[in-house]
């Protein structure tokens, strides 16, 4: 008896936490009444086509993005601010990068999203799974006029098939689209053969003029005969890399080596037609390179078994001399040397190149099409969020978002420019500081206005000259004043103008095509016998090479190279004219 | 027995009758015998999938375009079939490894704390061989990593050997294919050892203790007690998680591999579930990926019927 | 027995007991010490952790590491969340499973065999990412509590566990209970559920600790609520946040070029990260481990009831 009472109370306590569910709150946006009034200084620019956003109107919009920032916590300022001036609050759904691919794949078989989509690379997916609605009609003057501004140069470039042969425009593009004076030459985010600054120190700064692989080289062959170790750790004088998803470290050096940008796995020749260089000479004559540096013991044992957490481990040691990277990936190491004070230990960029070749490493930005906001089908008055975005365009938004609020987090001095004091830069590292003050989940896939704005300021901290230089340390004064430049990225090649069709790796394989398996596969090859032919013996080189060679015959390379050249010739049509 | 009419009206009303003999039998499990098909059975249909070009977009499985086996054919033949067999080699013997590691280390591990008489030590031990089973496999993947590095990056396993002059150079152990099995059979085993005592030492506890005294007026020793007493008590737990296992073969886990794995080792290190990963979900291809799922249900359902079958014919305990 | 072979069974044991201990000490060693790394890692400043060499002491305290963890203040709720979902879990699964259990563990019972192969099978199948997915939502449950514990009321190797240690019951325990006229049901919760108690413990805690650490059914299904996401979950987006988006796209990296203009640089490391989450959610597993493992112990007492 007392059992079965025993059994009937767990009964009972399971049904009532049943029952004690959080009640399902049913969140919509409430529609806003299309009223023509302009409502105070609170409310959104008035536009005669687009419901005004005001705090008398509440609405709520649902926003579903791919991002690897933090939801704003529940005081967030900016999260306040929207509220109270436009009567607007987000619900967020925030989906890691590492998984999404699944997320949208089941979004998609069921039909339902949210009202704001935003993917990076994915949103090809959703624009041919039929999730997005095309924004044509409201890009127009009088109605999203801030956003058509936006898109208008770029009309053709940003039109995209959903697969039923018309071209819309899905998606707003997140990403370099510059207005006025194209600041940000101080900052160089790219790809480079990276020297520590310490070796050019030691060796009375050499110009960087005509960089060759083999001076390159030498230089760190040279340093490390006087320095064997680092802090009492051995020096290493080249790191590689090729784990899960930064295999290009890897692979991309030939390219560039021989003076062409960066177009993914392709070389594009006068004539716009691409070919694969991962088995022409270029490549081999790098690899062969590689694997003689690697017999005189210049090249990290275990740069093909590390994770890239141990890569940036060793780069933060301070004792890596060089590398192949793009300086965003190895942020992390750098800031970790940064913050001991280590500055002789970060490194500068070199663009080592064949005899006869132009250095031509640094692009210029180009536009993320197909990264960004769409608007869903399941979005139940687009007319709102098309408001929405369009207020959030405007200038003093975007103000808002990159430099934050005046005052509190930047002051202005007597000409009207923007600066931060020391402690306002600081607490830009704190995460916890960050998801209190700035909106960076929302703002990540949203449209910016990046370049300078009409009163002349930089979009963004980063790229504001005066702010530049106030944050560098002395070590790094000096090194750009023995080498006669004033920011880092002067030690880059001037880009020329980019080609109509550049870049080749923004073109979107088709799912489950031949390409881009072949283009998968082409990867797994280079990963699976590149390592192998660098770290062997030099006599054996030209026999693996050759095997290597044999089995890339195998994959369907022509299907690849196919669709990009398809891809190439569409955009000459397309875009041909412009930008 | 006779075919008495009287005896065959019996056995056809027993049917029935059993039925409703057995009714309150029934009132407790078929509920969730339904419940399990609609959960577990229903969604099946979705196995079209490895039978179409399968486009989410296209909303319905109805509504696809039907491609037959072409899915299964892409699967084994030309370049990706050369993988996938070769993953295929690679899954069935990690796991292979893993089990029989695995088994020898759990099973001995709890017949040695069985013999444990200071309580105190035993719960000590025990809980701390639990502990790994909490580390998540990414955590576990970067020690492992570490601990197998050469020794300026902390790789303690050559150290250890280097000092005590077993080797003079130290092992590129993620270097070469060939230690790539053992890497994630004996990263199983670590992780999991503790762990998987738990069922068996539960199983212990059902032992007859009055076994163990009868055994001691016998003048049995410690190793026969054990081996008399204690493995024919959790027998049939070992032949039950043998079987299930057994039909698990094509898993053999996911992140360490993942992790782990390296151009310079392919060769060994991956595995089907990774191809179909890499070929499968992150292209979008979901018939793919549906095709692969198809083909190691049906080889483990295979599997466990003849492990199944052999175990009843030893007269063991069958799974079912 | 004589004196002598006394004695000398005497050593033995001694040789035997020592080198047990001396096994099972070395055990937990090895076990021990990436706990104790990882929470070492856990008390260090990420960016000295960045330059290795950590190993069980911190070289740079910090609490910076658990500060980021616990300003989210979305984990409060998660916290919750994660504790209900569990305790539902764990009470529905040993009531039905056990009740099952039961039923298939009486050979007399006509359908059995055909029970246990339907579950049996269900754990070598999976329908696929996408049907399950239609299935919940056709079932109304996508953004919903019952998703968490309605799909996992019963799997199938608890029930074969389970079962298996139903049948080391003496038959002769139940048949004198029938013959004194108990029903199935009564025979169950009165003399099964009390013999099976370390069996209960055990599940218990495999459940238990599968719920806690689950976060994929958060991500698939519930993403959309923030009030119903589970502890894992949200953990795992913290460490999403902490990555440099290394991975997609990354042959460009013009998206990473753009977005270190637009912010700053981050100071905590996904692997210090990492270590904080590690050590915040085991703890409390650890916690409740020991409780249930009284039970053990308690089950070795009755299962020497005899009738």
């Amino acid at each position: 008896m007392k059992k079965t009472l025993t059994l009937l109370l767990a009964m009972l306590l399971v049904l009532t936490l049943v029952a004690c569910q959080p009640a399902s709150k049913q969140v919509t946006p409430t529609p806003a009444p299309s009223n023509q009034s302009g409502t105070g200084t609170g409310g959104s620019q008035q536009t005669s086509g687009l419901p005004v956003l005001s705090p008398d109107n509440p609405v709520t919009i649902s926003v579903w993005t791919m991002t690897n920032s933090s939801a704003p916590a529940s005081d967030n300022k900016l999260t306040k601010l929207l509220k109270e001036r436009l009567g607007v609050t987000i619900n967020y759904e925030i989906i890691p990068p590492e998984n999404a691919d699944q997320k949208i794949g089941v979004l998609l078989a069921g039909g339902e999203f949210a009202d704001l989509m935003g993917t990076t690379d994915l949103n090809i997916r959703l624009i041919r799974g039929g999730a997005l609605i095309p924004l044509d009609d409201y890009l127009t003057e009088d109605k999203a006029n801030l956003l058509y501004e936006h898109v208008r140069p770029y009309w053709n470039r940003l039109a995209t098939d959903a697969g039923d042969g018309e071209k819309h425009i899905y998606v707003l593009p997140n990403y370099n689209r510059y207005y006025g004076e194209i600041v940000g030459g101080t900052h160089y985010g790219a790809s480079g053969f990276w020297i520590q600054k310490h070796v050019l120190e030691e060796l009375g700064y050499p110009s960087l003029e005509n960089m060759t692989l083999e001076r390159y080289f030498q230089m760190i062959e040279e340093y490390i005969k006087k320095y064997p170790t680092i802090d009492g750790m051995p020096t290493i004088g080249f790191e590689l890399l090729c784990a899960p998803g930064r295999e290009w470290v890897l692979t991309n050096p030939p390219q560039y080596i021989a003076g062409h940008p960066n177009n993914g796995g392709v070389i594009v020749d006068e004539n716009n037609v691409a070919t694969i260089f991962a088995d022409k000479e270029i490549a081999k004559n790098y690899y062969k390179f590689l694997n003689l540096m690697n017999a005189k013991g210049l090249i990290d044992r275990e740069s093909f078994t590390q994770t890239n957490d141990q890569y940036l481990a060793k780069l933060a040691t301070g004792r890596v001399l060089g590398m192949y990277d793009q300086r965003w990936a190895f942020g992390q190491a750098h800031d970790s040397l940064v913050a001991e004070g280590k500055y002789e230990r970060t490194w500068v960029s070199t663009m080592p190149v064949y005899e006869g070749c132009t250095p031509y490493y640094a692009d210029r930005e180009v536009m993320n099409i197909n990264q960004g906001y769409g608007i869903s089908v399941s979005c139940k008055n687009p007319d709102v969020v098309v408001s929405f975005l369009n207020t959030m365009m405007s200038e003093e938004w975007q103000k808002i978002f990159t430099w934050g609020i005046e005052g509190e987090d930047y002051f202005v001095d007597e000409n009207g420019r923007f600066y931060r004091t020391p402690e306002q830069r600081e607490q830009q590292n704190d995460l916890v500081w960050r998801s209190k003050n700035r909106l960076e989940a929302l703002y990540d896939n949203m449209p910016k206005r990046q370049g300078t704005y009409s009163d002349g300021n930089a979009d963004s901290p980063g790229n504001q000259p005066e702010e530049f230089f106030d944050s560098l340390s002395d070590y790094d004064k000096n090194f750009l004043t023995s080498y006669g430049k004033k920011t880092w990225r002067e030690f880059l090649n001037q880009p020329p103008d980019n080609p109509v069709y550049y870049p080749c790796w923004q073109i979107a394989l088709p799912d489950g095509s031949e390409a881009q398996v072949a283009s998968q596969q082409l990867t797994d090859l280079a990963v699976q016998y590149l390592p192998k032919i660098i770290m062997a013996d030099p006599a054996d080189f030209e026999n693996m090479w050759a095997q290597y060679m044999n089995e890339i015959k195998k994959v369907n390379v022509k299907a690849y190279e196919d669709a990009i050249n398809e891809g190439i010739q569409q955009r000459i049509r397309e875009w041909g004219g412009g930008r | 027995m006779a075919t008495n009419p009287l005896v065959q009206q019996n056995r056809k009303k027993s049917v029935w009758s059993t039925i409703v003999a057995q009714r309150e039998l029934i009132i407790m499990s078929i509920p969730l015998l339904l419940y399990k098909i609609l959960f577990s059975y229903v969604p099946v249909i979705g196995w079209t999938m490895a039978f179409q070009n399968y486009k989410p977009a296209r909303k319905s499985f109805f509504n696809q375009e039907w491609v037959g086996f072409d899915n299964f054919v892409k699967l084994f033949t030309g370049i990706n079939g050369e993988r996938f067999l070769r993953d295929l080699r690679n899954t069935i013997g990690q796991s292979f490894l893993t089990l029989i590691i695995g088994y020898l280390g759990s099973i001995s591990l709890a017949l040695l704390l069985n013999e444990v008489k200071n309580v105190k030590f035993k719960k000590i031990v025990q809980n701390i061989t639990y502990m790994p089973h909490f580390l998540s496999w990414i955590i576990v993947a970067g020690l492992v990593s570490t601990m197998l590095a050469i020794p300026t990056s902390g790789g303690i396993i050559n150290d250890v050997l280097i000092r005590l002059g077993l080797i003079k150079e130290p092992i590129m152990f993620l270097s070469e294919p060939k230690y790539f099995w053992w890497i994630v059979a004996f990263s199983n085993l670590w992780k999991e050892m503790g762990w998987n005592t738990i069922i068996y030492l539960a199983a212990m506890t059902a032992i007859d203790p009055t076994l163990y005294e009868a055994a001691v007026i016998d003048g049995a020793n410690r190793y026969q007690k054990m081996w008399h007493i204690t493995l024919p008590g959790i027998k049939s737990t070992i032949v039950v998680l043998l079987i299930m296992n057994v039909g698990h073969i094509l898993q053999a886990g996911f992140e360490i591999q993942y992790f782990l794995g390296n151009g310079l080792v392919v060769e060994r290190a991956e595995i089907i579930d990774i191809f179909v990963l890499r070929y499968g979900i992150q292209m979008g291809n979901y018939s793919l990926a549906t095709a692969a799922g198809i083909f190691k249900t049906v080889v483990s359902v295979i599997l466990i019927s003849i492990a199944n079958f052999i175990a009843g014919r030893l007269g063991e305990e069958k799974l079912i | 027995m004589s004196v002598r072979s006394r004695k000398r069974i005497d050593v033995e044991n001694i040789i035997f007991t020592t080198l047990n201990y001396l096994y099972l000490i070395f055990l937990c060693v090895v076990m021990l010490y990436p706990m104790l790394n990882t929470l070492a890692v856990s008390f260090n400043d990420p960016l000295d952790t960045v330059r290795g060499g950590i190993y069980i002491w911190p070289r740079k305290f910090t609490l910076y590491n658990y500060y980021v963890v616990f300003n989210m203040d979305t984990i409060y709720n998660a916290f919750y969340i994660s504790v209900t979902k569990t305790i539902v879990i764990v009470i529905t699964n040993l009531f039905f499973t056990s009740m099952l259990a039961y039923t298939i563990s009486r050979k007399e019972y006509i359908f059995a065999r055909f029970i246990t192969v339907v579950y049996v099978l269900t754990m070598y199948f999976d329908a696929g990412l996408i049907p399950n997915y239609l299935l919940i939502k056709s079932l109304g449950m996508i953004n919903t509590f019952r998703v968490y514990w309605i799909p996992h009321i019963v799997s199938a190797f608890n029930l074969i566990v389970m079962r298996t240690y139903i049948k080391t019951i003496p038959e002769s325990l139940i048949e004198s209970a029938k013959i004194d006229g108990a029903r199935e049901f009564r025979i169950y919760a009165q003399i099964i559920l009390p013999l099976i108690t370390p069996c209960l413990a055990t599940i218990a805690l495999f459940v238990a600790v599968g719920s806690w650490n689950s976060w994929f059914d958060t991500f698939l299904y519930n993403s959309g609520r923030q009030d119903l996401s589970t502890l894992q979950y949200e953990l795992q987006k913290l460490l999403a946040s902490t990555m440099t988006a290394g991975t997609r796209g990354a042959q460009a990296g013009v998206t990473e070029a753009g977005r270190a203009n637009v912010g700053g640089s981050n100071v905590t490391t996904p692997q210090s990260l990492r270590a904080a989450i590690t050590i915040f959610t085991a703890v409390p597993i650890l916690l409740v481990y020991p409780f249930l493992q009284r039970y053990f112990i308690h089950g070795l007492a009755i299962g020497s009831v005899k009738e």
